[in-house]
């Protein structure tokens, strides 16, 4: 599994650090997302796929 | 392409008005006309007071598509309520600039980017023990009252009220005057003038607040944003109106109502006494099942385009209905259930897209805190009034209950 992240498109609202914490963290200055881990492991797909799913501005995707 | 039939059916029928009356004797369930016309299309023709013909929005997946599509814009230009909300005849032309929730990105982002650090996962859980202490202290007044007493009033009011003052640093001796307008804004029973009144005077208290934050910047938001932005007095002022706003209403109903349908589940709500573990599943399952933002959010469509085969016109005004999306069988196995173990994290109560709620840590910190502690300090809660004597805000943005006797 690979992430990657479209930063622009975020806003911010951080349900991916609640659902995947150790994954992605937020900016302490601003808030966007910052992705720790673009390759975690297959125990973290679950949790990095609704993360995906939830992000509100659809920032995260998976290959 | 079954899709396309369907819509065009549905079209040919006389559009709806935006349904209130929420169903005799189910203060929890939507208006049932929301099932009908999901049942019919997820997105049907919506008849807006004023004549207008938009779109209504009634199943998860479109809700939230059009939430996450800037092309169905926030801007205030051409959007109407679907229905005639006390207050919102009040004009919207003397709003400071600032308002985020009225703008589309990029200026939109400018904003969030500049608020979001202040509402981040980790700055929430540090609130945590103040929020603690917050509700400890209105339960302390509540048990010297012995009850009963309107938990509304005593508790799922003055709580969030007294974490915002703080986000805010307004001074504890401004507190019960800030409070005092707040609560005329948000009446059901306030005049026009009256709302004026208030926000003429919550203004100089806000415009003073700012200035106080300016010269002697504390830890708070406003004076962190005085001291890191450039933002404009008015700016500012625009953006602690967009917190009270969306902050205030919300989380209170949320705690009035959710503790309603808590006492009226009480199976679950042993369960829940029994395993706090359960807590966390219980304050989501609350926010999807009682959706209590009713009212919107609506946008306005930009540009003419093709929206799930559907033809959107340059104009159109289009409103998502929170209660009917999360009430969607599509998303929600047996929807109309109330399931604290239903782990159903995918609701849109606090919306989607670049306008999705900021606040949503810090009010399921609130909820947790205030149910739990509600809770724990009264393990004999329950109504102190017939069910049938509560009274719903059924007109109101924010749906919830008049007031809710309780004892103990
Ligand atoms: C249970 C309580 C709450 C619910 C159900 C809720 C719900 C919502 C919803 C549905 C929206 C989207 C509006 C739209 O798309 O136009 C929203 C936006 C917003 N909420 Fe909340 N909210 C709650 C509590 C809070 C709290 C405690 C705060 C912070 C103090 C807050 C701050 C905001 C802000 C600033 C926005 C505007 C975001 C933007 O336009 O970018 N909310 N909320
Ligand atoms: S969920 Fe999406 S919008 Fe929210 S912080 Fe994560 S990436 Fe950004």
């Amino acid at each position: 599994m690979r992430i990657e992240i479209d930063r622009d498109l975020c806003c911010g609202a951080g349900t991916c650090v609640l659902l995947a914490p150790g994954v992605f963290d937020q900016d302490d200055e601003d808030g966007t997302v910052i992705l720790l881990d673009a390759t975690p492991g297959a125990g973290r797909r679950a949790a990095v796929e609704e993360a995906a799913e939830r992000c509100p501005t659809a920032v995260i995707s998976i290959t | 392409m079954t899709q396309t039939t369907q819509s065009q059916e549905s079209e040919n029928r006389l559009p709806r008005p935006f349904p209130t009356a929420r169903p005799s004797g189910c203060p929890f369930d939507p208006p049932a006309p929301f099932a009908e016309a999901r049942a019919e299309c997820p997105v049907t023709p919506l008849r807006y007071p004023d004549g207008h013909i938009g779109r209504l929005v009634t199943g998860l997946a479109s809700g939230r598509a059009v939430l996450g599509d800037t092309r169905f814009s926030s801007l205030p230009a051409g959007k109407r309520s679907p229905v005639m909300t006390p207050g919102s005849e009040l004009s919207t032309d003397a709003l400071p600039t600032g308002m985020f929730v009225n703008m589309d990105p990029p200026e939109h982002t400018r904003y969030r980017r500049l608020l979001s650090k202040h509402f981040t996962i980790r700055r929430v859980r540090e609130l945590r023990p103040r929020v603690q202490e917050m509700a400890d202290r209105l339960l302390d007044a509540m048990e010297r009252d012995c009850g009963p007493v309107d938990l509304v009033e005593a508790f799922a009011k003055p709580l969030p009220t007294l974490v915002t003052s703080e986000l805010l640093g307004l001074p504890e001796e401004d507190r019960a005057e800030f409070r005092r307008h707040v609560d005329v804004l948000f009446s059901l029973s306030s005049s026009g003038e009256e709302m004026r009144q208030s926000m003429t005077l919550l203004g100089g208290m806000l415009h003073a607040l700012i200035g106080a934050a300016r010269e002697d910047p504390g830890p708070d938001i406003l004076g962190r944003l005085t001291v890191e932005t450039d933002l404009s007095d008015e700016e500012l002022l625009g953006i602690t109106i967009v917190l009270l706003i969306a902050g205030l209403e919300t989380t209170t109903h949320m705690l009035a109502l959710g503790t309603y349908a808590l006492l009226s589940h009480p199976e679950q709500l042993a369960e829940l006494r029994a395993d706090w573990s359960l807590l966390d599943g219980a304050v989501e399952e609350l926010l999807r099942y009682l959706s209590v933002v009713q009212i919107g959010p609506v946008r306005v469509a930009a540009e003419d385009f093709e929206f799930e085969g559907r033809s959107i016109r340059t104009g159109e005004v289009v409103t998502v209905s929170l209660p009917a999306a999360n009430r969607d069988p599509l998303g929600f196995e047996n929807p109309d259930v109330f399931d604290i173990r239903r782990g159903a994290t995918r609701h849109l109560a606090f919306g989607s897209g670049p306008h999705q709620c900021m606040g949503h840590h810090l009010a399921r910190l609130e909820l947790a805190v205030g149910y739990e502690s509600l809770l724990r300090r009264f393990p004999r809660l329950e109504l102190a009034v017939p069910a049938e004597e509560i009274g719903t805000r059924e007109m109101m943005v924010t749906y919830g209950v008049l007031a809710l006797p309780v004892r103990w």
